[in-house]
């Protein structure tokens, strides 16, 4: 079969952002900044300074200092809120310039819950497409937690385009009966780790078959239901089979047992250049055998970049959606967004640091001097040639200090 | 749960990684279950400047800690320097609204007011360590809770450095999915563990000689005066040797802490050392002299940079305990003695004590930094014993699952 046909027109880049708010939410953000190479800017927010100066974000942004002194909101959303109006300012910077903003949080505390409905809020005015993706506390952590979260839900809905929204005691559940406590939330980071790389991908999806925005949207859409999840990835020869095989065997999916209740399905698939028809093919139709007859499928497909991009697979669905017609489309105007293919991530940050070990020199000048009457000049820095010179009262410390007091002389 | 808490360190050094494993009383006792270490490779001058092999040191120290100590290790307290980090100190004084009780929140404003001063765009604050109080003007305020007054000013210690340098580092070790308990600077960690509260009153300077990083801190009437750290080390040596006698840098390594010495004399004059043959190594006869002087040479010019860094914050007269040397370069024959000299004040070798544990292995200057953060970490705790909000949670979701 011939490969899918490749978009001409070069679309337009859209900008997306990811923002991490609270504990939960700047942790799992520091999981993409670190783990997926996906083209987004991602921004910590929070009121506990500990976690920002550990996390890695490439922007971070402290919330009412003076107002809870970097100690964080002490899961009371009022304080919370009271810190965010001390940080309006940053708050607009955190939402401003993005085509796509996904907020990212654990409900039930005070950071989270209370910022993040005012962060989606700020966000819809600005004209942005906002996706908002939050756990619910464990039913142990109390009512009081519970509560918050309803409430923090409640107002999300009303400011978000789309929401996916995890339930942690159905994740710990699903996950592995015996597993300790940490494996348990890594495992929960896990998945809305993937959720959240997925959705970046289909928005960002280049072609050949994009997912339609309306279409994601209207699955996404925040109403009742549970969400459906999953992801997997594989490359080789038996690709298609493998990863369709992983996505399936995700606990959000219940083995694949869930997606026979689902209304609509998005399924996704992004790969490389190589990506056959037939590969294709024949994950939709092991997909269908999962699904009810009645359901709607929607495909994605995104193929570019060298062979050596991996497949991946990734199934969004509904429970227990009842079609809304033509939910209203978003106010932006999205024609077609398109990110930088897989196969070309953005270089890690530690590369960019390691290729440039000089960044901060500002020895240009005082080389050349040294070197006008040191003639050693080429092996004299010797193991540290290549890292950031020592330099101290302009004289280059690298070089060996009897060679320059023998010059001295 | 028992009151004991496992606190870890770890240092991404020059020469090598480090993790220390403690149990940490809460009478201030310190019990070192282990340590795990990997030479570095990747890391120059304290910083990393290539990530994959710098990375896979850290995962090895990591696996040999947790293996020694017979823990896991879910987070760390990571040590940080490198000539970005910079420091200076600084007043802030906050006016209360009529003559009020100080509390916890006005403490904190003045901190704060503290940080608004101007750093660099690209840097991050690491520490502001308080150094005194004025209520009113009043000196010597050591603890202002639940004093009266209309003003309150105070004294911080700011050090702040890179950030995109410092998260390099943090994300090195989040790699592994360990977590950051915070981040600490050498030089404040070194403190903890070589200084006793007694010197830190009477005043002391800490200098740490390690591979890549001279880091140094001063303490006087038992709060910090003036910290730094300058890329200059054992590896300026061992590059010199290799440079000035022309031999290969692992010789030159061997030959600094076999042989080398930073006095100059007090041998036969023309006495020669044999570098036997090795492979892709002809031997080689070293002038003994030629030798030391080399050492001598910048052993000397790091103490009078030091000295003069020093000096310019904190008066000599004010250094009643002298300087203390910890780091792996202390441990050079006739380091003591050429600081003794250059700052005309008692000079002492140290390394971390007050701990217990299979002491005597732990007794090593190399550690100083990587114990210290145990201790570290230990005194925040002993600070705010109140959980925070995670912990708690944990706690919690650990008694649900019966764990
Ligand atoms: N017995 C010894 N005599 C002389 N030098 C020594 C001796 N033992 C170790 N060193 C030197 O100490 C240095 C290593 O010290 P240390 O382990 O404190 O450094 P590090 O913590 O890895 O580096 P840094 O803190 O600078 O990043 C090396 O340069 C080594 O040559
Ligand atoms: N999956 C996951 N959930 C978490 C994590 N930490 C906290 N949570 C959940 O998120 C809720 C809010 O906690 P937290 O983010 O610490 O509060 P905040 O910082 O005040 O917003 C908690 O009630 C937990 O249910 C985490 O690391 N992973
Ligand atoms: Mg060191
Ligand atoms: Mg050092």
């Amino acid at each position: 079969m011939s490969p899918y046909p490749h978009h001409e027109e070069p679309a337009k880049e859209a900008a997306i952002s990811l923002i991490g708010i609270g504990n939960a939410g700047v942790n799992i953000t520091d999981r993409l900044a670190m783990r997926a190479a996906l083209p987004i800017r991602t921004i910590a927010l929070n009121s506990d300074q500990q976690s920002l100066t550990a996390s890695v974000a490439s922007k971070k942004l402290v919330l009412g200092p003076m107002t809870t002194h970097g100690l964080g909101a002490g899961g009371d959303p009022e304080r919370a809120i009271d810190a965010a109006k001390e940080s309006l300012g940053e708050l607009q910077e955190a939402v401003s310039g993005s085509d796509v903003v996904i907020l990212c949080a654990g409900l039930g505390g005070g950071t989270g819950s209370a910022v993040t409905p005012l962060l989606a809020k700020m966000a819809k005015e600005k004209g942005a497409l906002v996706v908002a993706v939050v756990t619910s506390p464990f039913q142990f952590e109390g009512r009081r937690r519970s509560q918050q979260a309803v409430e923090s839900l409640a107002e999300l809905q009303r400011h978000v385009d789309a929401l996916i929204h995890f339930e942690n005691d159905r994740m710990a559940e699903l996950v592995e009966p015996r597993a300790d406590v940490s494996e348990t939330f890594a495992a929960c980071d896990g998945l809305l780790f993937q959720a959240i790389g997925g959705i970046v991908r289909m928005l960002g999806n280049p072609g050949p078959l994009p997912i339609a925005v309306n279409d994601l949207l209207s699955v996404l859409r925040a109403g009742a239901g549970g969400c459906l999840f999953g992801c997997g990835e594989s490359e080789g020869g038996n690709r298609a089979h493998e990863s369709l095989e992983q996505a399936l065997r995700s606990p959000l999916l219940d083995r694949g047992r869930l997606l026979q209740e689902a209304g609509k399905i998005l399924v996704h698939l992004s790969g490389p250049a190589s990506l056959t028809f037939a590969e294709v093919a024949a994950v939709m139709r092991e997909i269908s055998k999962n699904t009810s007859a009645s359901a709607h499928l929607c495909l994605g497909v995104s193929s570019a970049g060298d062979d050596s991009a991996p497949l991946i697979v990734t199934i969004i669905g509904r429970t227990g959606v009842e079609e809304r017609k033509s939910a209203p489309a978003p106010s932006v105007a999205m024609p077609s967004i398109s990110t930088p293919p897989p196969a070309a991530p953005a270089p890690p940050v530690e590369d960019k640091m390691v290729a440039d070990p000089e960044v901060a020199s500002p020895t240009t000048k005082t080389q050349k001097v040294k070197q006008d009457f040191l003639p050693l000049e080429p092996i004299a820095r010797g193991r540290f040639e290549r890292s950031e010179p020592t330099i101290v009262e302009g004289e280059d410390l690298d070089v060996p200090t009897f060679l320059r007091l023998k010059i001295k002389k | 749960m028992a009151k004991e808490k496992i606190h870890v360190g770890l240092e991404i050094g020059t020469t090598k990684v480090c993790a220390v494993v403690a149990e940490c009383g809460r009478d201030g006792e310190i019990r070192l279950l282990g340590v795990g270490e990997s030479p570095s490779r990747g890391v120059r001058k304290g910083e990393m400047v290539d990530f994959q092999n710098a990375s896979k040191c850290v995962h090895d120290a990591l696996a040999d800690a947790e293996e020694r100590s017979d823990q896991e290790i879910k987070s760390v307290w990571l040590a940080i320097t490198g000539s970005h980090l910079q420091s200076f100190n600084n007043r802030s004084s906050s006016s209360l609204a009529e003559e009020s009780e100080i509390t916890e929140k006005e403490i904190g404003d003045v901190e704060y007011k503290a940080k608004e001063i101007s750093i660099p765009k690209e840097n991050v604050i690491l520490h502001s360590i308080i150094q005194r109080y004025y209520v009113d003007g009043q000196e010597g305020v050591i603890d202002p809770l639940g004093m009266l007054g209309t003003k309150l000013e105070a004294d911080y210690h700011i050090i702040h450095g890179v950030m995109t340098r410092i998260q390099n580092t943090i994300r090195c070790v989040k790699e592994f999915d360990i977590d950051v308990d915070d981040v600490v600077v050498n030089s404040v960690a070194s403190a903890q563990v070589v200084l006793s509260d007694s010197q830190k009153q009477a005043g002391a300077v800490v200098i740490d000689i390690g591979g890549g990083v001279t880091d140094y801190i001063v303490y006087h009437d038992g709060v910090v005066r003036h910290s730094g750290a300058i890329a200059i080390g054992g590896d300026h040596i061992t590059n010199d040797l290799c440079i000035g006698l022309r031999i290969p840098i692992t010789r030159a390594e061997k030959l600094k802490i076999e042989e080398g010495s930073a006095m100059v004399g007090g041998h036969p004059p023309g006495e020669k050392i044999t570098l036997r043959n090795d492979t892709g190594f002809s031997g080689k006869e070293v002038d003994r002299e030629l030798l030391n002087m080399i050492i001598n040479a910048r052993v000397n010019e790091l103490f009078k940079i030091l000295k003069k860094r020093i000096h310019e914050v904190v008066p000599e007269h004010l250094l009643g305990s002298g300087i203390l040397l910890t780091g792996g370069c202390s441990m050079l024959r006739g380091v003591r003695e050429v600081a003794e000299m250059i700052f005309d004040s008692p000079v002492t070798l140290v390394h971390a004590h007050s701990v217990s544990g299979p002491t005597s292995a732990f007794e090593n200057p190399q550690l100083s930094t990587c114990i210290g953060l145990v201790k570290y970490a230990q005194a925040v705790n002993a600070d705010m014993p109140e959980e925070t909000i995670m912990s708690k949670f944990k706690k919690l979701l650990n008694f649900n699952l019966g764990l």
